[in-house]
């Protein structure tokens, strides 16, 4: 498998990453140069403050909470590794493969979406969106352009129209039915991971 | 916040551990002592957690295997998955070091017998017939295995080569290049490890398919084209994975098919920067909401269509006479008439139209009658003259069609308003904006959007007194009409009296009499829109119904305007035309004595013409240059006071309000004159009727349309940044409807109000004698008769007389009236049709989904079914052997938990659910995630209303 894995070397783990995540070796390739353009000081992790650089991130209202889903919890650093990892989500799905009993879900499938997704308003990870979560998201998104009366009856309307249990709070299942119309597999790919 | 995190970390472990377990091929004792040592070294680590975390993962685990067992699987799936499971192995337990090695060698075992099995499907799809097929597979099974793997391996390599070639290349372009260019690169790499491998698979499957066909229940219909697909696909693919010659051209025919991709994909974007101020539009529309935007797309169509008239126009007739047509000064009527001549480069008289201008190709009276002008023996009059009616032709065409058009699209936003503030929440931000600018735009949409939802859902919500609300409305009604009708008689009696006033000597009037028609309209005009707004306010209607209201009634309004207009016209051609004759009879007299003197002084009939300087000539005042003057002159002043209110009411008003703020004693911004807003129905409005203008003026100002159109480019910037600068939003965003076709239905009647004048005069009204295309004829459409007579076969001719005929009319008529009868109601049955057809399909759709989310289904083929659906629930069904606690559970909780505060809807649904439980192979109307529930109840039992079934992640805690 010679000259493959010699482009491959560069990248640690390369192989393994490739095999884990689905991406191809160019794939791989053009990740870690995009970590090591973001790992500024090359010091071989990233931290918070490196993603910031990212115009799209930083002008993004919820922003701060993609990037913390690039870290492990506790660590203030992330590895090329997990880096790859997380961006595994955004694979786009292969249109024409069935995966008629193909592997269990990869990271890129709608559900593995959708939970990180999910995972990105639910802030204090109890597995549910609550009223106070929405707020807060509502609250970067709208900003002073809505009364704070006018946010929470979004708020509550939000969560009338995705709550089925009546337990004022969006839970996954709830979360991925009232997406189930949206095209969640071209919203969250990122193109050039194709 | 970090323990949680750990947590979620853990799930994703356990995750892992379901990877595993879901190998099919576990048979073999390696794999089941594996599995074991995962559980322990997992439930190791589960210890530390809280105990539910453990339960509900054990729970996954032995849920999962035997569903995933059940189902096929490829081998090649296999060998993907074994370093998998290696690189997560490694990080869920390093200890185990002899991980790998075991894997490998499974994993060349796997290599050998995959090998086998794709060689033989190799062979056999060759074949033609089925029958063989199978038993070569057969037979191809038992050759042996290390010949196969050999083969395999160096097929392998020989694949992994050449992307390792591929990919050198690609490197030093990487190196040479920048890294940023995302697309270029992966365009470059013709095909990629996973491609190849995803192929591969596909191949295999395919070839799987072939394999066990006979045994499909299927019809053979189906078979056989699914035979047929797999095998076409097989041949097709076979090429990629093999050496040599089929690699390559596959690879090039990859390659191929992404360059197109981008090609479409950049031309796509390309034909997206070429819509003229898409950009701008939807900057205002972020702003200012899609009621706003609406007039700025209206404008839009609008210039688009005057782009076009103004090409028929511009080539067909000005075109033309400039180039072929006799030069300026050369005959009377292009020549300006002595008397003016002093005063016609004055900048008063050119600014009113008068000197060079009116004598220009801007109006009618400059086009010479000369029956073919040029080389090209061109018929001018007649072309004029079609130009003319096909610019009406066109017009109706166009706003026919867009209004079905636009119908068409407004039908099937019906199933949209299920998770409206949701969807809006969680997906409106667009991910890839990374420019603060567009940031901006984008937090203003999302706010208008939810705004515009908000009214939406507040006039929804209304509970009315309905009684009240219709007296209310009826009330304003008439009062409108009220008001409708005293300013129409007003404006009758003004005019009235205005003629009165111009059959007395001018100077005995006053200055107000003489404008006293001006000054009612525009009073009128500024009193009334607000005054019916007002009115409105009494009837209560959603805003955007309102709007539509409003503008029909300001229409009504307007109409008075443009009678008054047409009436003062119609008197002034009407005197024009006297003079006309008399200025005609004395020409003729005065050429007839001409004729006679010189004919008696040198006594021959050889009489040469007069020769008098073009400028000299005594000529008639040429009605239709005056009323193609009078509706320039109008267009332009209309230009003038539109941005003068723009440039007054709107940027002088929110200058003032914005810097005297500093130094005033209340409030400017909040109180009193505040900003303004964008005035949606005057400007929609204005549009129309000045379009009006334009449609009846191109008849006697070919330049009008010209002028519109730069009229109409201008506005469109200047209103677009003006509202951007001075004006605030609503204060009621609402959503306009997708269809703007109430504009159109307004401009189509304004289009079919300005057809009758033109047609009218030329049918009836007889031209001038001395100037205009027409001069000469008794009626203007005289030259299409002459054009039958003498230019076409005689046929033609017959045709004309025979179609002219009223008894060949008559049930011409009759038959289009039976026609759109007949259409109505076919229109009418395929509506009907159509909403029948919608139900059924949202039928069928809830349909499918209760059977799809009924997960108790004990079937195979329905469980496979199920797992191929994209959407799994987070939290597994509980395996079977819990499931009677839970129908305990729901039975004893549930009626008394729903019951109290829920509406109607969750109750018959939550009954529903009860009902189904106890049978497992009924359908159940919701998510099979709340399943995942009653474990967690089990353990403990949450009595407070809400904590029930629908909790998947609940116990997760």
């Amino acid at each position: 498998m010679g000259s493959s894995s010699s482009s491959l070397n560069n990248v640690p783990d390369g192989q393994q990453l490739m095999q884990e995540t689905g991406f191809s070796a160019a794939h791989l390739l053009r990740l870690y140069e995009r970590f090591k353009f973001l790992d500024k000081d090359n010091r071989g992790h990233l931290r918070s403050e490196d993603f910031e650089a990212v115009p799209e991130l930083s002008e993004n209202p919820i922003g701060d909470r993609i990037v913390g889903a690039f870290f492990l919890p506790g660590q203030e650093t992330v590895d090329f590794s997990s880096f790859v990892r997380v961006l595994a989500h955004f694979r786009p799905t292969e249109k024409n493969r069935t995966r008629a009993g193909a592997q269990p879900e990869p990271a890129n499938s709608r559900n593995r979406k959708l939970k990180f997704a999910f995972r990105l308003y639910d802030r204090d990870r109890d597995g549910k969106i609550s009223r106070t979560e929405l707020l807060q998201v509502l609250r970067e998104m709208l900003g002073m352009q809505v009364t704070e009366e006018q946010l929470q009856s979004i708020a509550d309307r939000a969560i009338q129209e995705a709550d089925l249990d009546k337990d004022d709070a969006i839970s996954f299942d709830e979360f991925r039915k009232s997406l189930e119309k949206v095209n969640i597999d071209h919203k969250m790919s990122i193109r050039f991971l194709e | 916040m970090p323990p949680k995190r750990r947590n979620h970390d853990i799930i994703e472990v356990e995750n892992v551990g379901m990877d595993v377990d879901a190998e099919p091929d576990s048979d073999s004792e390696e794999e089941a002592r594996r599995r074991s040592r995962n559980r322990r070294s997992k439930s190791q680590r589960k210890a530390k957690q809280v105990s539910e975390d453990e339960d509900e993962d054990e729970e996954e685990e032995e849920d999962e295997p035997p569903r995933r067992r059940g189902r096929r699987k490829t081998t090649k799936t296999d060998e993907d998955e074994t370093p998998q499971r290696r690189g997560r192995g490694k990080r869920t337990k390093p200890q185990d070091s002899d991980e790998d090695e075991e894997g490998d060698k499974r994993r060349a075992a796997r290599k050998g017998s995959k090998a086998s099995k794709k060689k033989a499907a190799k062979e056999t799809s060759d074949e033609e017939s089925e029958e063989e097929k199978v038993g070569r597979k057969k037979a191809g099974r038992a050759v042996s295995k290390k010949e196969k793997e050999e083969q395999n391996k160096e097929q392998k390599g020989n694949v992994k080569g050449k992307d390792g070639e591929n990919k050198d290349k690609k490197k030093k372009k990487k190196m040479s290049s920048s890294s940023s260019s995302s697309s270029s690169d992966s365009d470059e790499e013709s095909l990629s490890e996973g491609e190849i491998a995803a192929l591969k698979e596909q191949v295999e499957e395919k070839k799987k398919l072939i394999a066990t066909l006979r045994n499909k229940p299927w019809r053979m219909n189906k078979r056989l084209s699914l035979l047929k697909e797999a095998q076409d696909f097989v041949e097709k693919f076979e090429g990629a994975l093999g050496k040599g010659k089929g690699r390559r051209l596959y690879a090039f025919k990859v390659m191929m098919t992404k360059k197109l991709i981008k090609f479409n994909r950049d031309f796509e974007n390309f034909k997206t920067a070429c819509i003229p101020w898409e950009r701008k539009i939807k900057e205002v529309e972020s702003h200012f909401g899609s009621s706003v935007a609406s007039y700025f797309l209206f404008l839009r169509w609008m210039y688009g269509l005057n782009l076009v008239l103004f090409g028929f126009m511009f080539g067909l007739v000005v075109l033309p006479e400039v180039l072929m047509g006799l030069p300026y000064g050369s005959i009377p009527r292009k020549t300006v008439p002595r008397d003016e001549e002093d005063t016609a480069m004055d900048f008063s008289v050119l600014f009113d139209f008068g000197g060079y201008c009116k004598y220009s190709i801007l109006f009618y009276g400059y086009y010479n009658n000369d029956r073919t002008i040029g080389v090209l023996q061109y018929r001018l009059p007649l072309s004029y003259l079609l130009t003319s009616v096909g610019v009406f032709g066109y017009s109706l065409l166009v706003v026919i069609r867009t209004m079905a058009r636009n119908a068409n699209e407004g039908g099937d936003g019906g199933d949209e308003g299920e998770f409206i503030f949701s969807w809006k929440m969680f997906t409106s931000w667009d991910y890839l904006i990374g420019n603060p600018e567009t940031a901006d735009n984008k937090y203003a949409s999302i706010t208008t959007s939810f705004k515009e939802s908000i009214v939406d859902e507040q006039e929804n919500q209304k509970d009315e007194n309905i009684h009240l609300r219709r007296f209310l409305r009826v009330f304003a009604n008439f009062l409108i009409l009220c008001s409708l009708g005293g300013s129409g008689y007003l404006i009758y009696f003004v005019v009235k009296r205005s003629q009165e006033f111009a059959k007395m000597d001018p100077k005995t009037l006053t200055w107000f009499e003489n404008n006293e028609v001006e000054f009612v309209m525009s009073l009128l005009g500024l009193v009334c829109p607000p005054l019916f707004e007002t009115i409105a306010e009494l009837e209560d209607y959603h805003p955007r119904i309102a709007l539509k209201w409003q503008l029909g009634r300001i229409f009504a309004l307007f109409l008075g305007n443009l009678y008054t207009f047409l009436f003062a016209l119609f008197d002034e051609v009407t005197a024009k035309l006297e003079t006309e004759k008399s200025i005609k009879n004395a020409t003729e007299w005065a050429l007839h004595q001409y004729y006679a003197n010189y004919s008696s002084f040198y006594n021959t009939t050889d009489v040469p013409p007069p020769k008098v300087a073009p400028a000299d000539v005594i000529r008639g005042p040429c009605w239709e240059t005056g009323v193609g003057r009078e509706f320039v002159k109008l267009i332009v002043s209309d230009v003038q006071v539109t941005y003068l209110t723009i440039l007054v009411g709107d940027f002088a008003r929110a200058f003032i309000v914005r810097f005297l703020n500093y130094c005033w004693c209340w409030d400017l911004e909040a109180g009193f004159p505040s900003y303004g807003e964008f005035d949606i129905s005057g400007n929609v409005l204005g549009l129309v009727f000045n379009q009006g203008m334009i449609w009846m003026g191109a008849f006697y100002a070919p330049g009008l349309v010209g002028m519109n159109v730069l009229r109409l480019l201008t506005s469109m910037y200047y209103q677009s940044w003006a509202v951007m600068a001075c004006n605030v939003p609503h204060e009621r965003v609402f959503k306009a409807s997708r269809s703007n076709n109430f504009y159109m239905g307004l401009l189509l009647l304004v289009l079919f109000l300005s057809l009758l004048p033109v047609v009218y005069s030329m049918m009836t009204l007889a031209p001038s004698f001395d100037c205009g295309p027409f001069s000469g004829q008794e009626k203007m459409y005289d030259v299409v008769i002459e054009t039958i007579d003498q230019d076409l076969p005689a046929f033609i001719g017959n045709i004309f007389i025979y179609a002219s005929n009223p008894g060949l009319i008559m049930p011409a008529i009759l038959l289009m009236i039976l026609a759109i009868y007949y259409l109505n109601t076919v229109s009418k049955a395929y509506q009907q049709a159509n909403t029948d057809l919608k139900k059924k399909m949202q039928m069928a759709r809830e349909d499918e989904k209760n059977r799809r989310n009924n997960k108790d289904s004990t079937n195979q083929v329905m469980k496979d079914l199920e797992d191929l659906m994209p959407d799994k629930s987070l939290a597994p069904p509980p395996a079977e052997e819990e499931k009677p606690p839970e129908v305990v559970i729901d039975k004893s909780v549930k009626p008394t938990k729903t019951k109290p505060g829920t509406a109607e809807k969750g109750v018959n649904v939550q009954k529903e659910v009860s009902l189904a439980a106890p049978n497992p192979r009924r359908p159940v109307t919701r998510a099979p995630g709340p399943r995942g529930g009653p474990p967690g109840n089990t353990r403990s039992p949450q009595p407070q209303p809400g904590k029930g079934r629908g909790q998947g992640a609940a116990p997760r805690r």
